[in-house]
Formats: structure tokens, sequence, C-alpha cells
């Protein structure tokens, strides 16, 4: 109860801030993101440029951890105090489209000639809500394979594995009990963001959050069950990966244990910085009948209730940003313009260019307004199946009354 | 005369306490179930009245049971454990030595520090390959990551976090204990053990119950705990029924649901401190 209770005077208190002001003729607008990594600094160098760039208009950036950053935005939106331009993840825009707090964009792409023909196809509907667009992706991030370049020399290994065969071959190969005590501590793989690798499985067998219309769980398929099946026998049958997941097991191929691990491309500064060995990028293994993977876009809103003037401000500066992509790209991001991927400035970034590989056949989350509270009900099933806790039947079963008792209620 | 001006001095006395109870405290715990009605996500313009439906899908949604049982387990495993631990720590600072306040402001230290800083601290406690308590049993337990261990991982730094508040309610009973009565009973050779169960344990009685009352109240809406350092993983293994309800209100932003969660926790509680009371009244009955 006491946390609604605090509701209430914070929008009482930030009610009472003044608008961001215009200062004679410059509109100074505010811009807000999660950015607290290497990305935020490549992201301040681009604001810093569009000021330098022009007279009219001056962005203000403020990041702010994605931990808390959602729920700032929100209640700036429902109090009015939003920022001019922010971040949204792509699987969140239709929450907010769907009760009218983004400001719809068709018409600045019109008037700036922007269309499909400037964007990545598959990229192109991310931002979108029931056929229009509330915000331009900015990246397209899609899952990848880190490996450790070393241990594979080491084993002999020439080219990183594609398919499910050459994957588990080659995690076999590479766990090895090393110093002969009888257990293993070098391991093939490890599980490291349950929500990715269980996404992108579920993909690659044929299985869905949400089947084509967006109204029901696809998730309890044959090829689901197989993909979680398949998830936990790299623990118990194949032996390759060690029971742990999430930051721990990052933590264990950061630190030379492990020989490949999927991550987001926003994991390289790290790697860049604490890796003592060689590692390399590629894209992720095809590991079921699929060729897909999970990806998802930061994408720059508008709040609907701004002026028409700032909605333009802010346009300006969303337009920047998704024309100078390269620096955002340096940043440890891919974009989605097709020319800058083309560009040899950005074929020269080995990590990137590995990531972008696979932009001909990513697959978003489903898109619906309730999205981010049914991914929670997937992320337990593979949770709980990666844990040895329930079989895939009966964490997909599970999931599938979960997400089929909110959708209902759409 | 008198007694009209009484009144009115009190009323002026109370008036601003009142005042702010009625803003801060009456009239969200009324808006609250007012949002409970309703499918009021926080950004909706206008949310739709639904009358009890919420409710009926939160009796229907397993994961609120599975917050319930989760949570009761969490009662169970702190409320009676905790206050022993705080009736032993009593006993222990009733015998009149050297460095009894000392004592009792350690003892006491932890209930005044914010559950946050406590959790943080306790996060390096539990570390599986570092942590001061794997370093002591010479083990690599993964305490938060694991589904049997993580509730009672949770409950024990509940209880050394709250022990201390406890400790002093029965301390200050043990002291009010007759000393004469204790002294003739050791003149007339009965053992301290006997002392203990036969005459301290029944003239505390009444801390006992009003220490577990409150206890059980404040175990039913753990939240900090978990919040912090699990965020009711794995699996929601350590998921209790405040958390879920912070999780429904803000993250996924339905402020109806979660309204009508709270709600539902409410009507768990009072009913749990309804029996206690009966227990206490009997049991407070002079024999």
């Amino acid at each position: 109860m006491k946390k609604f209770v605090c509701l209430l005077p914070l929008i009482a208190l930030v009610g009472c801030r003044p608008p961001a002001a215009s200062v004679g003729d410059v509109v100074e607008l505010r811009f807000w993101n999660g950015f607290s990594g290497p990305d935020g600094k490549a992201m301040e160098q681009i604001v810093r440029d569009f000021n330098a760039s022009q007279k009219d208009v001056r962005v203000k950036m403020q990041i702010i951890p994605w931990s808390t950053y959602y729920d700032k935005v929100t209640l700036g939106i429902a109090s009015r105090d939003a920022p001019d331009i922010f971040v949204l993840h792509s699987h969140r825009v239709p929450e907010y489209a769907t009760h009218g707090a983004l400001a719809a964009m068709d018409d600045f792409l019109t008037e700036s000639k922007m269309g499909p023909k400037d964007f990545v196809p598959l990229a192109w509907g991310a931002g979108t809500w029931q056929g229009k667009r509330y915000g331009l992706p900015l990246d397209c991030h899609p899952l990848g394979m880190y490996y450790n370049a070393d241990m594979f020399r080491k084993a002999g290994i020439s080219k990183p594995p594609e398919t499910k065969e050459e994957f588990l071959a080659v995690a076999k190969k590479l766990t090895q009990d090393t110093d002969g005590d009888g257990r293993t501590d070098q391991w093939g793989f490890a599980i490291t963001d349950l929500h990715l690798v269980g996404s992108t499985l579920l993909f690659q067998y044929g299985a869905s959050l949400l089947d084509k219309e967006g109204k029901r769980a696809a998730l309890d398929t044959p090829g689901g069950r197989e993909a979680l099946g398949f998830l936990r026998s790299l623990v118990t049958e194949h032996k390759v990966a060690p029971e742990t997941s999430g930051d721990d097991s990052w933590v264990a191929f950061q630190t030379g244990k492990v020989g490949m691990a999927f991550q987001g491309i926003w994991m390289i500064d790290g790697l860049e910085r604490q890796a003592t060995f060689q590692y390399a990028a590629a894209p992720t293994p095809i590991l079921g009948p699929e060729k897909k993977v999970w990806a998802g876009s930061h994408i720059l809103s508008i709040p609907a209730y701004l002026g028409a003037d700032r909605q333009k401000a802010a346009w300006s500066f969303i337009r920047y940003l998704s024309d100078h992509s390269l620096a955002w790209a340096k940043g440890g991001q891919v974009p989605v313009r097709p020319n800058i991927l083309n560009s040899k400035e950005f074929q020269d970034l080995r990590v990137q260019r590995e990531f972008a590989k696979q932009l001909g056949y990513v697959q978003y989350e489903p898109s619906s307004p309730a999205a981010n509270q049914i991914t929670t009900y997937a992320d337990i099933a593979v949770q709980s199946v990666s844990q040895g806790l329930a079989t895939p039947e009966e964490a997909l079963a599970t999931a599938t009354t979960r997400v089929n008792r909110v959708m209902e209620r759409q | 005369m008198r007694g009209r001006h009484d009144a009115r001095a009190a009323v002026g006395f109370l008036a601003p306490f009142f005042i702010l109870f009625t803003i801060f405290t009456i009239v969200p715990v009324l808006y609250g179930f007012w949002m409970s009605l309703h499918n009021w996500h926080i950004l909706a313009k206008t949310p739709s009245f639904i009358g009890f439906n919420n409710y009926r899908v939160v009796l229907e949604d397993d994961r609120f049971w599975q917050a319930l049982k989760q949570t009761t387990y969490f009662v169970a495993l702190v409320v009676p454990a905790g206050n022993l631990v705080s009736l032993f720590l009593a006993i222990g600072l009733n015998q009149r030595y050297r460095g009894e306040t000392f004592y009792r402001v350690l003892f006491y230290l932890p209930v005044i520090t914010s559950i946050t800083v406590l959790a943080v601290i306790w996060r390096w406690l539990y570390a599986p390959d570092n942590g001061l308590i794997n370093h002591l049993l010479g083990s690599q337990i993964r305490w938060l990551d694991n589904v049997e261990l993580v509730m009672p991982a949770l409950a024990l730094m509940t209880i050394w976090w709250g022990a201390g508040g406890n400790m002093l309610v029965y301390l200050a009973a043990l002291k009010a204990v007759p000393a004469e009565i204790l002294e003739a009973a050791s003149l007339d050779g009965s053992t301290s053990i006997h002392r203990f169960f036969r005459m301290t344990l029944p003239t505390i009685r009444p801390a006992i119950l009003f220490c577990v009352v409150l206890s059980i109240i404040a175990s039913f809406q753990v939240f900090g705990q978990s919040y912090i350092l699990t965020n009711g993983g794995p699996a929601d293994r350590s998921l209790t029924v405040a958390l879920y309800m912070y999780q429904m209100g803000f993250g996924q932003y339905q402020l109806g649901y979660a309204s009508a969660v709270a709600y539902v926790l409410f009507a768990v509680v009072l009913a749990f401190t309804l029996i206690q009371f009966r227990v206490l009244r009997k049991s407070l009955q002079p024999d």
C-alpha cells in the first residue's frame, strides 16, 4: 500500500517543476536514455555534435540507469513532465502507444522523405503499433556469439560453429579437465542471459510468446518443448555447460573459463577492457530448424502531448541521430541504415560487423501492449527448465496459462 | 466549562497529526481501494471500472498463490526462530554484568539500519566465491541462487536484522518479573530452569504474545530483502506478496491489479491478527 502512497506526493512534486524553457529563439530539449555504459559516451558525443551543427535547437541529455529508467519515463508521461525525446526498447512501444502516450511520426517521415528504403527491412517495423509509427529505430541489437579465439586455436578449431552439430562438437571439444583433478574446469559453453538465450532457442524451434495474431500464447508446441529440453541437455546430457546462468556465466567467459557464450553487442566494451585473451564474435549458431535470432531495437520517441513546434524540433534531433548512427555503431551498436552498414568504416568494426550479418533473419519480440508482462512468464519457464526445476512440458504449460490469462483481459 | 476547554486544546494538539494522517494514509488507502476496482494502467487516461474483477483474477493467479505460499513459509521461518533468538538475547542481557548497555546497543543496531544497506552487506556475506559465510564453512554454496536455500537465507538475515527490537520488549518484561518471588523460590531450592519455566515465562506471556503478533504482521509484509537481493528469483522461489504487488504496480504499471493484491494481503494479515487477538485475549484472562 505504502508504495502507492508514495506516488501521490511524487506526482505533486514533479508537477511543480517549471517546464523546460525556450531561451530566446533557441528551443531547449531534454533527452533521456539509459545508456550508462560506453554507449552513453558515444551518445554524448553525438549530442555535442548536434548542438554544434545548428543554432535553433539545444539538446540536454540525461542518462538514467535502465533499472529505474522506465519508472521515471512513465511517471514523467503520466504527469506531463516527460523529456521531449526518450528511448524505448522496441517491445515496450505498443504499451505506451496504446495509451496514446507517444506522438505519431508518420508525417515527419514523409516530410523528411524517409521511408523503408532507408532502413533494414526487418528493423523498419520496430517502433510501429497498429500501422502507425511511434518511434524511429536507432539500431538493431541481435543476440550474437562471443568466443575465446585463443581456446579455439589451442583446440585446433578453425572456424566458429554455425549449426547444431558443429556447435555441440566444438562445445564438447572445448569442455576439458585441464588440471586432471577429475572435475571439468574449462567449459565449451555457458548459459548467460536466460531471456535472450531462451527467446532465441524458442524462435529457432518455431515457438513464440504469442501467435501471429498476437492473441494467444504459442509457446507450448513440440518445438518449444524441444527448445527448452535442448537448453537443459547442454548441462545434463551433453555436459558442455556449467549449472550457472546470468552474470556468473558471463564472468566465467570473461575470465577465460568458457569457450563460447551468447550475449548482446553491448557487452563488447567490458570484454575489451577485461578479457585477458583474444576474443572474437560470430553470428549466433542456428541450433533449431529455423534460421532466426532474437533482436531488439532502441526506439526514439516523443511524448504525444508536446506542442507542434517542440515536436518538430525533437524530430530534427531524432533524424540527426539516425543519419549519424555510424558514431553510435562505434560505441558498440549495430545501426539500421543500409548506407552506414555498407560503409567501409562500419565494416572495419570487427565485432559489430559479425553481429550485423544476422540482420536479414532477426526476430523481434511479439508486438503487444502486454509484452513486458507476458515476457516475464516465458522467462520463468526458461529459468525453471534450465535449473532443472520443471520439465519443458510443465514449465511451458504454466507459462501458457499465465500468458493467455493476461491476453484474455486485453 | 473546563471540560470543553480541554477538549478544544486536545483537538488543537491532535489536529496536525490527524490532518497529515488523513492526507497521507486514509485518503491513499481509500483511493487504493477505488483503484482496485478499475483496470488502471498508469498511463490510462480513463481507467475502466470493472468492479471486483481484479480480485477474481488475483485469486485465479497462480503466481499470487505462489507468492502467498512463499510469504507464509517466510513467516513460519522467521517468527518462531526470531522470537527465540530475541528471548535468548534478552535473558543473556538480564544478568547484571559490566557492559550490558554496550551489548544492548550492539544487538539493537541492525534494527535501526536500513534494509537496503543490510541487504547489500548480506549480499557480500552470501557471495558464492568470496563471501564470508562460504569462507567460514569452506564451501561454495550459492545461497541466493538455490531454490531450497533462498528463503532460509533471507529469513536468517531478517532474524539477525530484527532480533534486537523484540529483545528490548522481552528485556523490559524480564526486568518486570518480581525479584522477590524468584528469590523466595530459589531459597526454597528450585533450580534456575524450573524458575524460568514456572515463574518467568508465565509472567512475560503478554510480552511474548505481543511480539509474536507484531512479528507476524511485519513478516507478512516482507519486501526489501527479496526486492534487493533476489528480485523474487530463482524461479519465483523468493517472490513475496508485497514484492509481487510492487512488480505489478511498478514494472507492469497495472495499478488497479496491484491495489487488489495489496487488499488481499491486507485481508490475510487482518485474518491472522484477529485470530491472534482472540488467542491473546483468552490467554490474558486470569486463570
